[in-house]
C-alpha cells in the first residue's frame, strides 16, 4: 500500500492527504502512554529526595507500586519499539514503505538554509519532504534515547542476571545514564514536541495530523512541499515557482537558499 | 443552835482523817508492788512480739539504738524473757496499703514508733533476711556505707523511700515471691523521678510487664536500691546493666566497634545501648518504623564531618546511600505506611547490629572478601561482579568508579548542551515570525 495515496484523482486536487496509516497513528498512542506513564513513575525516583517527588510516589501507591506500573510502562513500551522495528524492516522488505527518515545531506543543508531565514539572510524558509531534519532529529532522538533506555532499564531490571554478563559497574552507571537519558527526554518533549507540534505559532493548539492522519492540502504544502510536489506530480522548476504559497511580506535582505547545485 | 455531841462528832471524824492520811503516808499508796533492788518495776512484758527474733542482743546490745541499761551488762539473750515476757506475734494479714479513703490503721498496741535511721540500722545492719513463701529469700541487710556513698547518700533516709514502714514490728509483705515484691516496692521512686517513671510508661520494658511479665526491668533492676550511683560513670556501666538481661546482645557489642571503643578508652562519641534506644521510653527495635528510621539513627553521628573526621571516615555515607537503589527505596517507603516493614536493606542489614566492625576489619560483612556474602542474604543467586555494583558508599570519580562518572559528566554536558540549542532554535524562529508581520 503506498503511504502517499491522494484521496481522490489528481484532476481533482483532494483538500487532505494521508499523512499516517492506522498502524502509525496507534504507534503514536502507544508511545504516548508509554512514555507518560513513564515518566510519572520514573521522574519522581530521579528526584528522591524533592517532596513532589515523594507526594506523587506516595499518590501512586507507594514505591513498590510505582515500581510495577514503571515495568509495566517499560514493557509496553519495549513491545511497542519491537512492533516499530518490525513493521519498518517488513515494510522495506516488501517494498511497501521507503525510508523516508534516514538521515541526507540536504538535511543539513535545510538546518543551516533554516539558520539563515531566522536571521533574515535568506529571503524563504527551505522546502521539506515528508519529514523536515527537526523532525528527523526528534525521530533519531528518540530511537537511541530508547535504546539507551531500554538496555540500561534491563540491568535494572535484572540486576543479579546482567551482572553474570557484564562487570558490576555497569549497574551504577546503567542508574546514572537511566535517569540522565530520562531527563533528557523529558525536556526535549516538554520543550522541543510541545513547540512544535502545539505551541508553536504555526500549529497552535496543536497538529493533530497523528490523530486523524490526515494533512490539509496547504499544510501539506506549506511543511512539506517537496513530498507534496512528488506526489503530485510537479517537476524540475516548477517546484520553486508554483509551491510558493507564503511569500514573506518582508523576505528579508537579498540572498540565496544553499543548493546542492550551489554547493558542487 | 446544835447540840454538843455532834459538835464532839466533827472532832473526832476530823482526828480520824488526818489518821489516816498519815498512815497512808508511811505505809505507801495500797497496790504498789514491793520495790526491787536494781530492778525496774516490770510491765506487761516485751515492747514487741519476739517471735522469730531470738537474739536479743542484736538490736538490743551495747552502741545500738535501744540500749539495754548499763546494770543489764553481760546478761545473754536467754536470760531477758525471764524478767520480760514475750508479747503475742501481731496478726499475720497485714494491713491493706494507707490512702486518704483508708487510712492507715493504728498500729498493733504492742508496736511501737520507728523515730529514725539508726533505729533501722539496729536491725538491718545484721544479717536479715526475708523468706517468701515459695522460698525465696531477700536479704534486708543494708550496707550504711555502700548506701552513704550511693547517690542518694546524704539526701535520703530510710523512711524517705519506705515510707510505708512507720512501726516495728513491720507489716507483713503480701508478695509471696521475691520478684512480686521487687515489682509492688520499685514505685516508690516515682516520688521524686516521676518525669522518667513516666517515661518507662512508654518504654518496651513497661509493655512487656503489662502483659503480666513479671521479669521486665523497674528502676532497681538497672539502678539497684540501695547502692545507686551515675548510671554513666563510666558509661559502658550502661552497657553492662542492660547486658545482664540482654546476654548475647551485649556480647556482641562488647567486641564491635563502638563496644570496644566504649570499653577501652571511655570514647565520647561511641554509642553505648541507650543512645540507639533511648533511656526511660525505650522503643521497640523490631517494629518497622524504627527499621525504616534506623538510617537516621546512624546517620546522626555518621553524618556529623567534625566527628567523622576524627576517624578518617567519610560523612556522606547516608548521602551515597540514599542515592542508591536501596536508599532511594527506603527513604520512599518510610514516607508511607511505616508500619510496613521493607524488605530493601538499611545500614545494619549490611554492617550488622550490634556486632558492627570497622569497615576495614576481616570480619566485617561489607569488606570486600565478605561483600558477596552479604549480598547473598537477600540475593542468593548473586554472583562476585553484582557485589561490585555497589560503590561502597564511594562517590563516583575518576578513581573510583570512572564509568560511572563519565556517564554523569556527560548528561551533565549533554542536557545543557541540548536543551540550549533547541530553545536557541524556538527563539530564532519566534524571533523570525514576529518580524515577518
Amino acid at each position: 500500500m503506498n503511504e502517499h495515496d491522494i484521496t481522490t484523482p489528481k484532476e481533482n486536487e483532494p483538500e487532505t492527504f494521508v499523512r499516517f496509516n492506522v498502524s502509525q497513528r496507534v504507534e503514536h498512542v502507544l508511545l504516548m502512554l508509554a512514555f507518560i506513564g513513564l515518566c510519572v513513575t520514573g521522574i519522581p525516583q530521579r528526584f528522591y529526595g524533592e517532596s513532589w517527588a515523594s507526594w506523587l510516589i506516595v499518590a501512586m501507591g507507594g514505591i513498590e507500586t510505582a515500581r510495577l506500573m514503571h515495568r509495566f510502562f517499560a514493557a509496553l513500551l519495549v513491545l511497542e519499539s519491537l512492533y516499530h522495528v518490525a513493521y519498518i524492516a517488513l515494510g522495506l522488505l516488501r517494498g511497501t514503505q521507503e525510508p523516508h527518515m534516514i538521515p541526507r545531506l540536504q538535511d543539513f543543508r535545510d538546518a543551516l538554509n533554516m539558520l539563515r531565514y531566522s536571521l533574515g539572510v535568506a529571503p524563504r524558509q527551505p522546502k521539506f519532504d515528508r519529514y523536515d531534519y527537526r523532525q528527523k532529529f526528534e525521530y533519531w532522538g528518540l530511537v537511541l534515547g530508547n535504546l539507551i533506555m531500554i538496555a540500561t532499564g534491563i540491568v535494572l531490571w535484572f540486576p543479579v542476571t546482567m551482572t553474570q554478563i557484564v562487570p558490576g559497574e555497569l549497574v551504577p552507571a546503567a542508574k546514572e545514564a537511566h535517569g540522565g537519558e530520562a531527563l533528557l527526554a523529558l525536556l526535549v518533549i516538554v520543550i522541543w514536541h510541545l513547540y512544535s507540534v502545539h505551541l508553536g505559532p504555526v500549529h497552535f493548539p496543536g497538529d493533530i495530523s497523528i490523530f486523524t492522519g490526515r494533512i490539509s492540502k496547504e499544510k501539506m504544502i506549506e511543511e512539506h512541499a517537496l513530498e507534496y510536489a512528488r506526489v503530485v506530480g510537479i517537476t524540475g522548476d516548477k517546484i520553486t515557482t508554483s509551491l510558493e504559497i507564503t511569500p514573506s511580506p518582508s523576505a528579508g535582505p537579498e540572498g540565496g537558499l544553499i543548493s546542492p547545485e550551489r554547493e558542487h | 443552835m446544835m447540840p454538843s455531841f455532834a459538835r464532839t462528832a466533827e472532832v473526832i471524824g476530823v482526828a480520824f482523817g488526818l489518821l489516816v492520811f498519815l498512815l497512808l503516808l508511811v505505809s505507801g499508796f495500797p497496790g504498789s508492788a514491793p520495790a526491787i533492788e536494781g530492778a525496774p518495776p516490770l510491765q506487761d512484758g516485751t515492747p514487741h512480739p519476739v517471735e522469730g527474733r531470738g537474739d536479743c542482743l542484736a538490736c538490743h546490745g551495747a552502741g545500738s539504738a535501744k540500749p539495754v541499761p548499763p546494770s543489764h551488762t553481760g546478761r545473754p539473750n536467754t536470760t531477758c524473757l525471764a524478767c520480760h515476757p514475750a508479747v503475742p506475734a501481731a496478726p499475720v494479714d497485714a494491713p491493706p496499703r494507707p490512702s486518704p479513703e483508708n487510712p492507715a490503721p493504728s498500729a498493733p498496741p504492742q508496736s511501737f514508733a520507728v523515730q529514725g535511721d539508726a533505729e533501722c540500722m539496729a536491725c538491718h545492719a545484721q544479717p536479715l533476711d526475708l523468706t517468701f513463701a515459695n522460698g525465696q529469700k531477700l536479704s534486708l541487710r543494708v550496707d550504711a556505707d555502700a548506701f552513704g556513698s550511693s547517690v542518694h547518700g546524704g539526701k535520703l533516709g530510710c523512711g524517705d523511700c519506705h515510707a510505708n514502714i512507720s512501726q516495728v514490728p513491720h507489716a507483713k509483705t503480701r508478695a509471696t515471691s521475691l520478684r512480686e515484691y521487687v515489682t509492688a516496692q520499685y514505685e516508690v521512686c516515682k516520688r521524686c523521678h516521676f518525669a522518667n517513671y513516666t517515661k518507662t510508661l512508654d518504654s518496651v520494658h513497661y509493655q512487656v510487664m503489662s502483659t503480666g511479665e513479671r521479669n521486665a526491668p523497674v528502676c532497681t533492676d538497672c539502678h539497684s536500691a540501695h547502692t545507686v550511683a551515675q548510671p554513666n560513670e563510666p558509661r559502658i556501666k550502661i552497657s553492662e546493666a542492660c547486658g545482664r538481661c540482654h546476654v548475647q546482645v551485649y556480647a556482641d557489642y562488647r567486641t564491635s566497634v563502638h563496644g570496644s571503643a566504649l570499653r577501652a578508652e571511655d570514647n565520647k562519641d561511641v554509642p553505648d545501648c541507650t543512645t540507639c534506644h533511648g533511656v526511660h521510653d525505650i522503643y521497640s527495635a523490631t517494629s518497622a518504623s524504627f527499621h525504616l528510621s534506623s538510617t537516621d539513627l546512624c546517620a546522626s553521628c555518621h553524618s556529623d564531618e567534625k566527628m567523622m573526621d576524627k576517624y578518617g571516615i567519610s560523612a556522606n555515607v547516608l548521602q551515597t546511600y540514599l542515592d542508591d537503589f536501596h536508599g532511594r527505596t527506603v527513604n520512599f517507603a518510610r514516607q508511607e505506611a511505616r508500619t510496613i516493614w521493607t524488605d530493601k536493606p538499611v545500614c545494619v542489614d549490611c554492617h550488622g547490629v550490634h556486632d558492627i566492625k570497622k569497615a576495614n576489619d576481616p570480619e566485617s560483612p561489607t569488606i570486600k572478601a565478605n561483600l558477596l556474602q552479604t549480598c547473598q542474604k537477600c540475593h542468593p543467586t548473586a554472583t562476585a561482579n553484582f557485589s561490585a555494583a555497589w560503590l561502597s558508599h564511594y562517590e563516583p570519580s575518576l578513581q573510583k568508579s570512572p564509568i560511572v562518572y563519565l556517564v554523569k559528566v556527560y548528561y551533565w554536558a549533554l542536557i545543557p548542551m541540548m536543551i540550549g540549542g533547541l530553545v536557541l532554535h524556538i527563539l530564532l524562529d519566534l524571533w523570525r515570525l514576529a518580524r515577518n508581520r
